[in-house]
């Protein structure tokens, strides 16, 4: 009873809304739809704590933006980027996007952190007109029944640890059993890939010999570093950092002798570790799902986003890979928008879920460099770099890797 | 100018409204929130449903630190006890909103009894630190005792239900919240009149000489306590249904900072205080966005450059609040009032 009556009273209010906006607007609302823009939404922390990764992800969406833009748009309709500040705060991310979904609903929206995507998938799956990525590559976006209309660009953490660890078998000698040691973050980010990365490497037949959890920017590690050393693990995989401890256990772990090799996952495989650790840095191993900025690599795409980068800010000669992050989330958006509008379908949630699964071996012109193919909700592929730290970048030393 | 306030009894002296002018206003006020929802913007319907929680909460606060002199960094946890306690119940019971929400509210009152045990040996500074450390101490349990707390993932709720209706949308759930937190402040409102209030009130003044005129301090203190934790569990049993997620993260201490120093902004010792703080800290950020807005489509570097300047910009307006008026909003609204009450004449 109470239910109906705040119905009708809602009804009644947007009727009364809608007589209102009709009248105002007049002839606009006979524009032609084919004009529209599309709107790209955002959540993005250009302040907080994950800013430094926030101004970079909104660069790479502008720069995209204006250059799909300058190409026709996308079937000739203009794309409008449109974005609000998070200060990475999930109740300022959701009132960011309350706030943009409230003017011209946005048909794919940027998230800024799992906390956020979680916060909004039961209003996104209500409302099932927008596609969502973003920062997460968490694994609990890969459940499509909990999250249909969320995906992440990229392999999940728990596929990344899953591209290190088939890394790593590829490269034992004499039969012999590769060990690694898992040291992860005391936060949700830091543990998501730990329990399936468990179950991998006993698939691959490799001992996690030791298991370490440290609060994020720790800086004495020093206990945490003898149990290393009791162990010997061939690797150290890190997860659920930006940089310390890293450079803690890696320093601390050479000053004993040990030859242990030191591997991390995207967010904390980019230069910021080489310009703060030098040559210590050097042979410190990550995974990514793209290619670097500065990769020897070349592809149309690739080409097209390094000229769009110098026009935009010709002084920075190098992007971070968060630049590289946002641009490649937009090209998805807009390849999941052109195969909806293409099939003649209305842009809805469902509609673009379904453009999204489509996604068989399709060539990212050079950002990815093999055809990818889309596995719940994710893009299972990376590469292995390494740093060369004399030069100052990261260098492949693992041909891509898709995971079935 | 309003001539003439003079009360012919103790009751009408005690009475929470001592003018017609007053009522009419309060029910036009309420009237306004009535309404509100149907003429809202999702957006602003949100940001109102997260000013009715932060209200709630701070009210709380205000009632152990600014009533009763006890400051505390643990709103969070307790906070964090009624959205778990909400979360739990709605995965593993069929309990509809008020029963739930109470549970969430009482369980965490009862914790927060616990944490005050030491506020009869410690005061000031080092009660913070004890409310500090039981925080954390919250924190690492809401972190590890996975089959309950879900571990670091956390819990996500199903929707909540009263009286068969699903409450699944912002729209329903202000009519869940709004209404609670008029009524919690009603109730906060009353306390103070009464004994127990007014015991509150003289533990704060003097601990010493409320002892000496034969206020058991111990009890008082545990009540405040428990009653603010009351008021925490509630605001995060609605904060766990209104996301329908919680985590670990989803109650740092930055969050009791936040409730601090909305009670001080607000005017401590003010149910209005409260009010007002939790208002300015929560839409402050958000208007000052708007500028931002405003200046995007012609400048498109202004996200960037402004984004940081917000938080400066949110910072100094603390500061200067401190500075010009240290009774806080509060006092300044009684100021405004003052000057239309006696309107022509000055104060």
């Amino acid at each position: 009873m109470i239910g109906k009556l705040w119905q009708q009273g809602r009804r009644l209010a947007q009727a009364a809304g809608l007589a209102f906006a009709l009248t105002a607007s007049g002839t606009a609302a006979a524009q032609s739809s084919q004009q529209e823009p599309l709107v790209f939404g955002g959540s993005i922390p250009l302040t907080g704590v994950f800013a430094f990764a926030g101004i970079h992800i909104h660069a790479g969406l502008t720069d995209y933006v204006n250059w799909i833009n300058a190409q026709g748009g996308i079937n000739g309709r203009p794309v409008q980027y449109v974005m609000e500040d998070t200060g990475y705060l999930v109740d300022r991310s959701v009132a960011a996007y309350k706030k943009i979904a409230g003017g011209k609903p946005p048909c794919c929206y940027y998230g800024d952190s799992t906390g956020f995507m979680k916060a909004i998938a039961p209003e996104l799956n209500a409302a099932n007109a927008t596609i969502m990525s973003g920062a997460s590559f968490a694994t609990a976006i890969t459940d499509v029944q909990q999250h249909p209309f969320q995906f992440i660009p990229g392999p999940s953490y728990s596929q990344m640890f899953s591209i290190i660890l088939e890394y790593i078998k590829s490269q034992a000698k004499d039969g012999k059993k590769p060990t690694v040691a898992f040291v992860c973050s005391d936060t949700e980010f830091g543990k998501d890939p730990i329990e399936n990365g468990r179950a991998y490497a006993k698939k691959l037949g490799i001992d996690v010999v030791e298991e370490i959890v440290t609060k994020p920017g720790s800086v004495d590690v020093s206990a945490e570093v003898i149990k290393l050393r009791r162990k010997r693990p061939d690797y150290v995989i890190f997860h659920g950092y930006i940089l310390s401890p890293i450079n803690e256990f890696m320093v601390q772990m050479r000053q004993m002798g040990l030859d242990t090799k030191f591997m991390g996952t995207f967010w904390s495989s980019d230069k910021l570790i080489i310009e703060k650790m030098g040559k210590d840095a050097d042979g410190y191993m990550g995974v990514m799902p793209y290619n670097y900025f500065d990769t020897e690599d070349t592809g149309p795409m690739l080409e097209a986003m390094r000229e769009q980068a110098r026009k935009s800010d010709p002084k920075q000669a190098y992007r971070p890979t968060p630049y590289v992050q946002g641009w490649f989330n937009a090209m998805v958006w807009t390849e999941v928008v052109k195969r909806t509008l293409d099939a003649g379908k209305p842009l809805t949630g469902e509609n673009l879920k379904a453009a999204l699964e489509s996604i068989k071996d399709w060539d990212t012109g050079g950002i990815i460099g093999v055809p990818v193919t889309v596995k719940d909700h994710s893009f299972p592929v990376g590469r292995i770099y390494r740093v060369n730290a004399a030069a100052g970048r990261f260098e492949p030393v693992s041909d891509w890797i898709h995971l079935d | 100018m309003r001539i003439g306030d003079a009360k012919q009894s103790y009751l009408a002296d005690e009475a929470l409204w001592t003018s017609t002018t007053q009522q009419v206003w309060f029910g036009l006020f309420l009237l306004a929130l009535f309404v509100f929802p149907f003429l809202a913007t999702p957006y602003l319907l949100y940001l109102a449903c997260l000013v009715g929680i932060a209200v709630i909460s701070a009210t709380g606060l205000n009632i152990l630190t600014g009533y009763t002199g006890l400051i505390s960094l643990g709103q969070a946890g307790f906070m964090g006890v009624g959205g778990y306690t909400v979360a739990w119940l709605s995965l593993h019971t069929d309990l509809s909103l008020p029963p739930a929400l109470l549970a969430g509210g009482l369980l965490s009152a009862a914790i927060g009894v616990l944490v005050g045990l030491p506020s009869l040996r410690v005061k000031g500074l080092y009660l913070a630190i004890a409310t500090l450390a039981a925080s954390v101490f919250l924190h690492f349990v809401f972190m590890e005792w996975t089959p309950v707390t879900g571990g670091t993932k956390g819990l996500s709720l199903r929707p909540a239900h009263i009286f068969g209706i699903p409450l699944h949308n912002d729209f329903r759930m202000y009519f869940v919240i709004m209404p609670l937190a008029v009524v919690m402040l009603l109730g906060a409102r009353n306390l103070f009149r009464t004994r127990v209030g007014r015991a509150f009130i003289a533990i704060r003044d003097r601990d010493i000489s409320a002892e000496v005129l034969g206020i058991p301090l111990l009890k008082y203190k545990l009540m405040s306590f428990g009653l603010s934790s009351f008021y925490a569990g509630i605001a995060g049993g609605l904060f766990a249904y209104f996301f329908r997620v919680v985590t670990p993260e989803s109650f740092p201490l930055s969050m009791s900072i936040f409730y601090l120093a909305a009670i001080i902004v607000g005017g401590m010792g003010s149910i209005l205080g409260g009010v007002l703080g939790a208002v300015f800290m929560t839409l402050v950020p958000e208007l000052l966005k708007l500028l931002t807005t405003v200046v995007t489509p012609f400048y498109p570097e202004a996200p960037v450059i402004m984004s940081p300047l917000r938080g400066v910009v949110f910072g100094a307006l603390i500061v200067a609040f401190l500075i010009f008026e240290p009774h806080g909003l509060a006092e300044i609204w009684r100021r405004i009032r003052r000057f239309f009450h006696l309107w022509p004449f000055r104060t």
